[in-house]
């Protein structure tokens, strides 16, 4: 008996009765076609044009963690420290999200699973849950600020509060009203690179160019070491490397279809997001190193202080660049967020998680997903809510949280039994491990700060 | 019938052909109910996760002494 095309199935050594192919297959098998139609071409136009179909989750990570708190920590980077030791200093950070990323997207093509899937499926419920526990706090906090960003960046409009988280909680819902992943992700990728709108703000500044290529050489000079730097210095690796990053890149991949065949240009794509979203951070500190003589701090972030000074230096024009700016980070952030969030939720629970999903088949994963984002921006309308140094603590909180989750990505990308011939190699492991020891450092080193705050003044012998 | 998707209706035979010919099994959406094999942890492992978890429980009880102290 002819059974047409599902009799493939039975090929692949799978009941017919245990499938159920839906639309969401059929949207992804479209994006595949057309993936494998540019492969089989030859000739540099069909090779961008390949680049171009699987370029997206690591340059929506990349930028998306170039989020509101990220940009505010840079912002705040060159307003206490100026041009010096932070601008390599961030690119190492941007380094290292590459090498973490990378085996995310391998992962996920590999076994075309998502990050909290795995973790259950192989680590079982107990570390599964303790993972989850660690995204969703993680990312709600995350969000919070998001929205703060947005609040903020909008404000220097004169926007009301309200006015600016509703219009936050409608562009979640067009960002994910089209129901298509591919669709979604064209859309937030050509918001996502007004990311860049900083570099035109740093060159307003008209930055000494000569300072930054010295601080790029010689990482010079060197911030003083009090528990004031330290938080700086763990708010940029937090604005880099966060766990939201790994469970969103892993779903967004296997969510495209990525295969074992895109791994390369995956991690083109993760190297392009990193470069891009480095550039733009690296903009950010150069922006605002003209307040350096100001000493500008976090308290003066409240109601986007920092376009506000930079008004002075930059005009009506670039203030309201890194405004938008602000906002732009805060809006493309809170979508890749909630999202990684809603991803997570279906993996765990095995219910419907893509956004090629209709509203009326993917009713839990639309729900997480606004539900979350629309808690955090009720909490930032508390009236005289203490949002002092949150921003910057929440980065604090995403770096202590790493290790753990990096341990569980170390583990499943060297897994044989998961990942085949495309475990980890030996050099990727040691730069990862090298992440995890620097990460763990950094916090216990901050931990030391706050416990016995005078350390920093005796070994300095002050 | 395999090829029916319960909130849409039915999926014709060229889109099925379509999704068998261009994905992998284990992209199918309804494949990915089947559980991977639990992976038991070894001492080692073991020692490091749980060191890590006691590591971040302590710092968050620095950070949140951390925000006290501030407020303070």
């Amino acid at each position: 008996m002819n059974l047409g095309p599902l009799s493939r199935l039975t090929q692949w050594g799978v009941n017919q009765q245990d499938v159920v192919i839906t639309h969401e297959d059929v949207d992804r098998a479209h994006d595949r076609v057309r993936v494998s139609a540019a492969r089989a071409q030859r000739g540099a136009f069909s090779k961008f044009r390949l680049l171009w179909l699987l370029v997206g989750p690591g340059i929506l990570v990349m930028l998306g963690e170039n989020d509101g708190p990220s940009m505010i920590s840079y912002a705040a980077t060159g307003a206490r420290f100026g041009i010096g030791f932070f601008l390599p200093f961030v690119v190492l950070t941007f380094c290292m999200a590459i090498v973490v990323q990378e085996m995310t997207m391998r992962l996920g093509s590999a076994t075309h699973r998502g990050h909290a899937e795995l973790i259950f499926d192989r680590f079982g419920p107990f570390w599964g849950w303790f993972s989850m526990i660690d995204l969703g706090i993680g990312n709600f906090l995350t969000l919070i600020t998001e929205f703060i960003a947005i609040r903020a960046g909008l404000g220097f409009f004169g926007v009301p509060p309200w006015a600016a988280v509703g219009s936050a909680l409608m562009f979640l819902c067009l960002a994910v009203a089209m129901h298509r992943y591919w669709t979604w992700e064209r859309t937030l990728l050509a918001i996502a690179v007004f990311n860049l709108v900083f570099v035109p703000v740093a060159l307003l500044t008209h930055p000494n160019w000569h300072a930054v290529g010295h601080a790029f050489l010689t990482w010079k000079p060197l911030p003083d070491l009090s528990q004031d730097t330290l938080i700086i210095i763990l708010a940029d690796i937090g604005a880099t490397v966060t766990p939201w990053m790994l469970f969103f890149q892993q779903s967004a991949t296997v969510d495209k279809g990525l295969t074992t065949k895109d791994i390369h240009l995956g991690r083109i794509d993760t190297v392009l997001g990193a470069a891009l979203a480095a550039t733009a951070a690296v903009a950010t500190i150069i922006a605002t190193a003209p307040l350096f003589v100001h000493h500008m701090t976090a308290e003066n972030f409240q109601g986007a202080e920092f376009a506000q000074a930079l008004q002075p230096l930059i005009g009506r024009f670039g203030a309201a660049l890194f405004a938008l700016g602000i906002v732009e980070a805060g809006m493309v952030a809170s979508v890749t967020i909630s999202i990684s969030a809603a991803y997570a939720f279906g993996e765990v629970v095995h219910r419907p998680h893509s956004l090629n999903l209709p509203v009326t088949q993917g009713k839990s994963f639309y729900s997480v997903l606004f539900l979350l984002a629309a808690t955090a921006g009720a909490i930032v309308l508390i009236p005289a809510l203490p949002l002092v140094n949150v921003v910057l603590l929440v980065n604090v909180v995403a770096v202590l949280a790493m290790p753990p989750a990096l341990v569980f990505l170390f583990m499943l990308a060297n897994d044989r039994e998961v990942m085949g011939d495309l475990v980890s190699p030996t050099w990727a492991n040691i730069l990862a491990t090298g992440v995890v020891v620097f990460l763990t450092l950094a916090g216990v080193l901050f931990g030391v700060s706050v416990i016995a705050p005078n350390i920093f003044a005796f070994i300095g012998g002050k | 019938m395999p090829s029916k998707d319960k909130g849409q209706g039915l999926i014709s035979s060229t889109d099925q052909e379509l999704v068998l010919s261009s994905l992998e099994p284990e992209q199918l959406a309804g494949l990915k109910k089947h559980i991977i094999p639990r992976r038991h942890l070894k001492g080692p492992e073991r020692f490091v996760i749980w060191s890590l978890r006691i590591y971040l429980l302590f710092m968050i009880v620095v950070v949140i002494y951390q925000v006290w102290a501030s407020a303070h």
